[in-house]
């Protein structure tokens, strides 16, 4: 990795516009934040359309003491900008249920509540709609009931403060302790930071460093297997080519996660209430730019030994499955973030990135662990590509059979000239 | 100064020999056969000569000194075993192939447009490899192979899958290549190409050096001292037992071959046929270049 020459720059900058201008590569990093905000935009749109609409809600109070107001605004919650539309629900009495009914079968109302005498002791209130009506939003409907019956219990009776706490006995307030014993609050915005987010880079971060390391074995590989290997070669240097790709790809894979980075970082201050810290930013950029060194030269190395594309998928499909450990165990780690295997996830080389990210996320890392894990890191790193060069550089130009472990770990250790 | 040395070089392969104590060497601005049947080591030596994989022992020496960056630049590479980007453009994957030899992008594109032109593939430089006939896929190999203009050009089998009229661009290109002092190593085992083409020629057997000379020399060194005889009229071949001296003869298509005694001059033959009959062509045989191939093999399979 030493000799960053000038070839080595020709073969990262083919490597990066050819990836770049790939279809999977424009979708994966485009239509995916799409699709996330897609996901946690739409159901909210979807509910902003249904409250915008007004009703006209009938009612029978046969207990003859509650105070239905004309009229109800609500102001629709949404998340974003869009849905947040008030709807007014207007509530007109009738003294029979045939009255409702006839009006609710001739579409003057949408609804009607009936209001048993009986209300006291059970608590039922009756609501009836028309079969193939429009949806009636029952749970918002129930609150506005709950405040009207609160009132017409408990009007005159208690306090106006009474009545309020009544109507909203309690808030939780969450608060974490933290090592200098300084408290913080912890609102609903702290636990979307500190659950959600963390999953979310965990999963991104795992996801930009196997689609960049998907595409250098996919390179290796196709190379290897429509026999341009042999050109190249006697152009450049193993180390030089391998150098090459690797820092072409990792380009791709930075220009990967910067976008969905920025999508969550731009679009997160306007749609989601997250606060995201600069500094975890900076950490996940770092254990991008590690855990693809990590990879991409396993995958090179992989590739090289291997003699087809589709076989090269597989053997390393092996190391996929390891590295997806913390996403399988993300419970753990974002629930319990000191438990031994939590800790062990966030050093181990293979899972690293993603478990330690979602550790700082989820809690304090003490420094020294994320110290350790680095260096953990760096090393494994170090190992890998003499071992991935060594490979490379002997079963580049070598078909047909596979060769057994055994044989791989020989030429691993023979290969230092 | 040599263009290029092999001094005693060998290399195995998981206990196998491949190549053993080969040693020759190649002068500039000429063609420079290497020859050898299916699994001689051909593609291993040449792989050696560019530092693609290492040698057991021995010493290789290209423009004077071992193989260094500066110095793989100034060689161009057709391998064997063909291998394009699929999915590139013609034109991109030519310039970005010249530019790992160090070509200047603007240069290569140059280059790459020039060369194009002289092969007639100027108009399909936007398309992909993948959408090129076979033989036009493998003159944009050979172009790949030359165009960073390279002083030491290896061919590993240039002609396979070549049509006819493919061939002689090909040739051509070879031939005017060598006329403006470049080197070039032809790898093949088609024999008829390298006898016509090649200067000097190196023949391999299991790895290990069998003929090395110019290939006037090796034929003239293999001739059994026969004479190629045509004559005017075909009844004449009744004349030959007539004469003395002769071991035997042998017929070919409008010729005849005749092997004359130990001792017997073909001076002395040649004054008694033109004595007897009409002589239009009287040639001494040299064998070709194939014929000695294949009793070169097969002596060395029978040992």
């Amino acid at each position: 990795m030493s000799n960053f020459s000038g070839k080595t720059f020709v073969v990262a900058k083919y490597e990066f516009l050819k990836t770049v201008r790939r279809k999977e590569f424009l979708f994966m990093t485009f239509a995916f934040p799409l699709l996330l905000a897609g996901i946690a935009i739409i159901p909210s749109l979807l509910a902003g359309t249904t409250l915008a609409e007004d009703q006209r809600v009938g009612y029978i109070d046969m207990t003859g003491s509650f105070d239905f107001p004309e009229s109800l605004t609500h102001e629709g919650f949404s998340v974003g900008p869009l849905g947040a539309k008030p709807s007014t629900i207007e509530f007109i009495r009738y003294e029979e249920s045939s009255e409702a009914r006839e009006a609710l079968q001739s579409g003057q109302i949408s609804s009607y509540l009936i209001v048993p005498a009986d209300f006291l002791e059970t608590g039922v209130i009756e609501l009836y709609a028309s079969e193939k009506g429009m949806s009636v939003p029952g749970a918002e409907l129930s609150a506005e009931l709950s405040n009207i019956a609160i009132n017409s219990l408990l009007k005159d009776r208690v306090d106006e403060p009474v009545l309020e706490r009544v109507k909203d006995p309690i808030n939780l307030n969450m608060y974490n302790v933290g090592d200098n014993g300084e408290s913080s609050e912890q609102g609903i915005a702290e636990i979307l930071t500190s659950f959600g987010l963390p999953f979310l880079m965990a999963f991104l971060l795992f996801f930009s460093i196997f689609s960049a390391s998907g595409y250098l074995l996919r390179g290796v590989a196709e190379e290897k297997e429509n026999r341009i290997m042999e050109v190249l070669l006697s152009s450049v240097t193993p180390s030089e080519l391998l150098t090459g790709k690797v820092v072409g790809l990792g380009a791709v894979g930075l220009l990967q996660i910067v976008v969905w980075l920025s999508v969550i970082f731009l679009g997160g201050g306007y749609a989601l209430p997250v606060d995201l810290e600069p500094m975890l930013l900076f950490i996940a950029l770092i254990y991008f730019l590690l855990g693809f060194l990590f990879f991409a030269s396993m995958m090179a190395g992989v590739g090289a030994v291997t003699g087809s594309l589709q076989e090269s998928q597989q053997v390393a499909g092996i190391f996929t499955f390891v590295a997806a450990f913390p996403l399988i165990f993300m419970q753990v780690i974002l629930t319990s973030p000191d438990s031994p295997l939590a800790v062990f996830l966030s050093l181990f080389p293979f899972t690293s990135p993603a478990s330690m990210l979602a550790r700082i996320g989820a809690s304090e890392v003490p420094f020294y662990q994320i110290a350790a894990s680095f260096f953990i890191l760096f090393v494994s790193i170090h190992v890998v590509i003499v071992i991935s060069s060594r490979l490379f550089r002997v079963y580049l130009l070598m078909y047909g059979k596979r060769p057994g472990v055994k044989e791989i770990l020989k030429n691993i250790k023979a290969g230092g000239r | 100064m040599h263009t290029l040395e092999f001094e005693g070089v060998s290399k195995s392969f998981a206990e196998k020999n491949v190549i053993r104590d080969i040693s020759f060497s190649v002068e500039q601005g000429e063609i420079f056969g290497l020859l050898g049947p299916n699994g001689a080591g051909k593609t291993t030596l040449l792989r050696l000569l560019l530092d693609i994989i290492k040698p057991d022992s021995g010493e290789i020496r290209v423009f004077g000194g071992s193989l260094g960056p500066a110095a793989k630049d100034r060689i161009g590479y057709l391998p064997e075993e063909r291998g394009l980007y699929r999915k590139t453009k013609l034109l991109d994957m030519l310039v970005y192939l010249a530019q790992l030899k160090n070509v200047p992008k603007k240069e290569a594109q140059a280059n790459a447009e020039s060369l194009l032109k002289s092969l007639d593939l100027y108009e399909h430089r936007g398309k992909r490899v993948e959408e090129l006939s076979k033989g036009m896929q493998q003159k944009i190999q050979f172009l790949s192979s030359i165009i960073h203009e390279p002083e030491l050009i290896i061919l590993d089998e240039p002609f396979s899958g070549l049509d006819p009229i493919s061939t002689k661009t090909v040739k051509d290109k070879i031939l005017e290549y060598r006329n403006s002092g470049r080197t070039i190593i032809l790898s093949t085992h088609m024999m008829e190409q390298a006898q016509k083409l090649c200067d000097r020629i190196l023949m391999l057997n299991k790895g290990e050096r069998v003929l090395y000379g110019t290939v006037a020399g090796i034929r003239k060194e293999h001739g059994n001292n026969s004479l190629l005889v045509e004559f005017a009229e075909k009844r004449s071949l009744s004349i030959i037992p007539e004469i003395q001296g002769i071991r035997k003869i042998t017929e070919h298509e409008g010729s005849v071959e005749i092997f004359p005694e130990e001792g017997i001059s073909a001076q002395a033959v040649l004054q008694e046929l033109i004595r007897r009959a009409d002589v239009l062509r009287f040639e001494q045989a040299f064998p070709s270049l194939n014929e000695i191939f294949i009793e070169t093999v097969e002596s060395a399979s029978g040992e």
